[in-house]
């Protein structure tokens, strides 16, 4: 019998394989006996093989993106198909002061705010001091005795700097920032004839070939092993080459990412000169911030390179398809978290020749009117000629979940102790890309069986589904209003009150009131009313057909009506939260809508489980919770 | 009345690797002799010496370095006696005899033990246990 077997990757596999074979092709026996010298060298060899194989296997597995799991094969791959990962970005803030110079002897024409660091944190900032820094000289004129820095942007980080000097001789050298952590951005290069010119060319950073002619001063970047960088030059061909004896000049800022962000007090630690060169120390005002730290990102992760090179490699620089506006806007906009685009034929009424993106940052719910100006500019370049494209604010749907935890009171410390476990899971769930995305799904199941393998002592669980939206209503104007959910409405009851709303107060009307439903007789679409409390428990409808429901696309439209206050705020905006059962137990984030589980709206009671604990093993005293419950009339 | 177990016989290549110098073949150790260096191998081998074996041997160095005396010589039989009837199903162990050689500072090992399904007298194999490093 022939040694076929070679695919294995166990040890105790290619040992039988061995064996298999001396026993069909040898006149040894001993073999088998784990004692023998025969059986010594058959694990030698399989041992061997075994290496061997798992060596093949980490070859291959690192030769292709998808399956490569070392960040500097991964970023090799992407660089074959033209994509460069994106940088490590460093925290902005937006900072103004003046200079007094009134009080100098000298009366300077200008100011120059010297270039690395302006700033530093004010104290300590979660037990770290971070430096903020700006990438060039700015200059300012004097005027009545007074300079301003109005609008100035620092970044955080170290301000570096490298040089180079060009060896012509040398085939091998390499222009290399020896420190991680770089914002590739915020790189300057210019470089001089030689070392003692005092003329320097400034090179720009470029991406691609596009208008690069040989007299091009660019330079190209690559993610080199260490997260550290390249810097690539010309060859004459496609950019200016260089010549022997050139110096090259680099500053840089290696940064901490996402840990500078929400700086928002600064003191003033930068260098000043005046038009004559002489340092001015004095007269420097107290730094206002404009715009508190922010933006700081980590370098772009394994998983994301492995998702978005592909997709920037098809979409060819080119914005056609939604995927591409999805491949690119990360690539411009680092700080999006999840990016869901659709064409205007989507939406109904259609819009033909509109794109429409919504963006999730990192930090905060919105991107903000002045980035998403910028965007639809770096956008033109990419996209189509004619087609217009609108940004539209994030709109969240939330997901609450009411459990009801059964638990076996002889396997559980106690109810605390399991709930906080639950909970706990419940969070990282919330937290998981699963949700937190366009697209996303609330799988039903899986939710389930998170709650059931939390704790070896909980018997099973009832969990009911609520999703909610949040109307802010225009305060003392009439306004009509129309709130999706992108899932189907579950009709609890023909009698109405199958959505909760919170409380609000409208214009002729004195009382707290609510929204109500009321299905029609096909049960796919109702209408709306007012109602209030005169109990917990029982409503008066004080004024009907305020608006209409659709069950089925999971609609809410209301009529001209004239808001004047909530009983909810967030973050100091008035909010009405709209919520009901959604048809099924699955709910999807449909189009621009941005599913999030609310942790904190969402309840967990704990039962003991009096037939699993043998407290009552016929079941007589045994809590029964509905599936189906209506619950309140309104949103507590 | 119960079948009687008859091997055909043991084949064990040598860790000499010579050469038989009429065939050119490998020499080969055969029945007793290789049931005998299998034993040996067994007792010589430390746990998780041979790969993805953790086992696989005896733990004889643990105790070579104890004592001498008797307590140490019953520790030592004990687990020769594990080891054998744990890996090696040829033999079937009569004894295991190990006395404390106090002049030399070792343990006289040895084993007697009957081949299963080999129609040979009951074997005996000796050697001693030294605390060398």
């Amino acid at each position: 019998m022939a040694l076929v077997n070679f695919s294995n990757l166990d040890f105790d596999q290619i040992k039988t394989s061995i064996k298999e074979y001396l026993r069909s092709n040898s006149n040894f026996t001993d073999y088998d006996f784990e004692g023998s010298n025969l059986s010594v060298i058959i694990d030698v060899l399989a041992y061997n093989t075994y290496i061997s194989s798992y060596n093949a296997n980490m070859v291959s597995n690192e030769v292709f993106i998808d399956s490569a799991t070392l960040r500097e094969n991964v970023v090799s791959l992407a660089r074959n198909i033209g994509y460069v990962p994106r940088s490590r970005t460093a925290a902005r803030a937006n900072i103004s002061f003046f200079v007094d110079t009134t009080a100098l002897s000298t009366n300077p024409i200008s100011l120059t705010l010297k270039k690395g660091v302006v700033c530093t944190t004010s104290g300590s900032f979660g037990n770290q001091s971070y430096r903020f820094n700006i990438p060039n000289d700015i200059t300012a004129p004097v005027v009545n005795g007074i300079a301003f820095f109005d609008n100035v942007d620092v970044y955080e980080g170290v301000f570096l700097t490298s040089n180079f000097t060009v060896d012509s001789n040398n085939p091998n050298q390499r222009f290399t920032l020896n420190n991680p952590y770089t914002d590739t951005s915020l790189i300057n290069v210019s470089v001089r004839n030689t070392s003692s010119s005092t003329v320097s060319r400034k090179y720009i950073q470029s991406k691609n070939l596009f208008d690069i002619t040989s007299d091009s001063k660019v330079f190209f970047i690559q993610e080199i092993e260490d997260q550290r960088y390249e810097l690539i030059f010309g060859d004459g061909i496609f950019g200016t080459k260089l010549e022997n004896g050139n110096y090259i000049e680099v500053s840089y800022v290696s940064t901490s990412g996402v840990d500078g962000n929400g700086v928002s007090s600064f003191i003033f630690n930068g260098r000043i000169v005046d038009n004559n060169s002489r340092v001015v120390s004095t007269g420097i005002s107290l730094i206002t911030v404009n715009i508190a730290s922010q933006g700081g990102q980590e370098i772009e992760s394994v998983n994301s390179i492995k998702k978005y090179a592909p997709q920037i490699y098809s979409a060819q620089n080119r914005a056609v398809t939604a995927s591409d506006y999805e491949a690119i806007v990360p690539l411009i906009y680092p700080e999006a978290e999840s990016v869901s685009v659709f064409g205007g034929e989507d939406v109904v009424p259609p819009k033909y020749g509109k794109v429409f993106i919504s963006i999730k940052p990192y930090n905060g719910p919105y991107v903000p009117d002045s980035v998403k100006d910028n965007l639809k500019a770096q956008l033109k370049k990419y996209s189509v000629a004619g087609i217009v494209t609108e940004f539209l604010d994030l709109k969240y749907i939330y997901v609450e979940t009411d459990l009801t935890v059964y638990y076996n009171t002889n396997s559980a410390p106690s109810a605390d102790y399991v709930k906080s476990i639950i909970s706990s899971n419940i969070t990282t769930y919330a937290d998981s890309s699963e949700l937190n995305q366009f697209g996303a799904r609330f799988k039903y199941s899986k939710f389930l069986k998170i709650i059931d393998d939390s704790h070896v002592s909980i018997t099973s669980n009832i969990t009911k589904v609520i999703m909610r939206r949040d109307l802010s209503p225009l305060l003392n104007q009439f306004a009509d209003y129309e709130i999706c959910y992108g899932n189907a409405f579950h009709i609890k009851t023909c009698d109405g009150y199958n959505i909760k709303s919170s409380g609000f107060k409208v214009s002729g009307l004195l009382d707290t009131v609510y929204l109500g439903d009321m299905p029609n007789s096909d049960q796919k679409t109702g209408t709306i009313f007012l109602f209030k409390l005169d109990s917990p428990t029982q409503a008066t409808i004080v004024k009907n057909n305020i608006g209409t429901i659709d069950y089925e696309k999971g609609e809410i439209k209301l009529y001209p009506i004239n808001i004047i206050s909530t009983l909810k705020t967030f973050q100091g905006n008035s909010i009405i939260e709209i919520s009901t059962a959604p048809k099924s137990n699955d709910v999807i984030g449909l189009q621009d809508l941005y599913l999030q589980l609310d942790i904190n709206n969402s309840t967990i009671n704990m039962l003991p489980d009096v037939i699993s604990s043998g407290a009552d093993p016929s079941g007589s005293t045994y809590l029964v919770t509905s599936s189906y419950s209506n619950g309140t009339l309104v949103r507590s | 009345m119960p079948l009687e177990r008859v091997s055909q016989g043991f084949k064990d290549i040598s860790m000499s690797f010579q050469v038989n110098p009429l065939t050119f073949d490998l020499i080969a150790t055969k029945n007793e002799t290789a049931i005998a260096r299998s034993l040996r191998n067994l007792v010589f081998t430390l746990p998780g010496e041979r790969f993805f074996n953790q086992n696989l041997g005896s733990k004889v160095s643990r105790s070579i370095f104890e004592n001498i005396d008797d307590i140490s010589a019953s520790i030592l039989s004990n687990e020769i006696r594990n080891t054998i009837k744990n890996y090696e199903p040829r033999v079937d162990v009569i004894a295991v005899d190990v006395s404390p050689n106090y002049d030399d500072g070792e343990f006289n090992v040895t084993i007697r033990y009957k081949i299963i399904g080999v129609d040979a007298l009951p074997q005996q194999l000796s050697f001693a246990l030294q605390s060398t490093r």
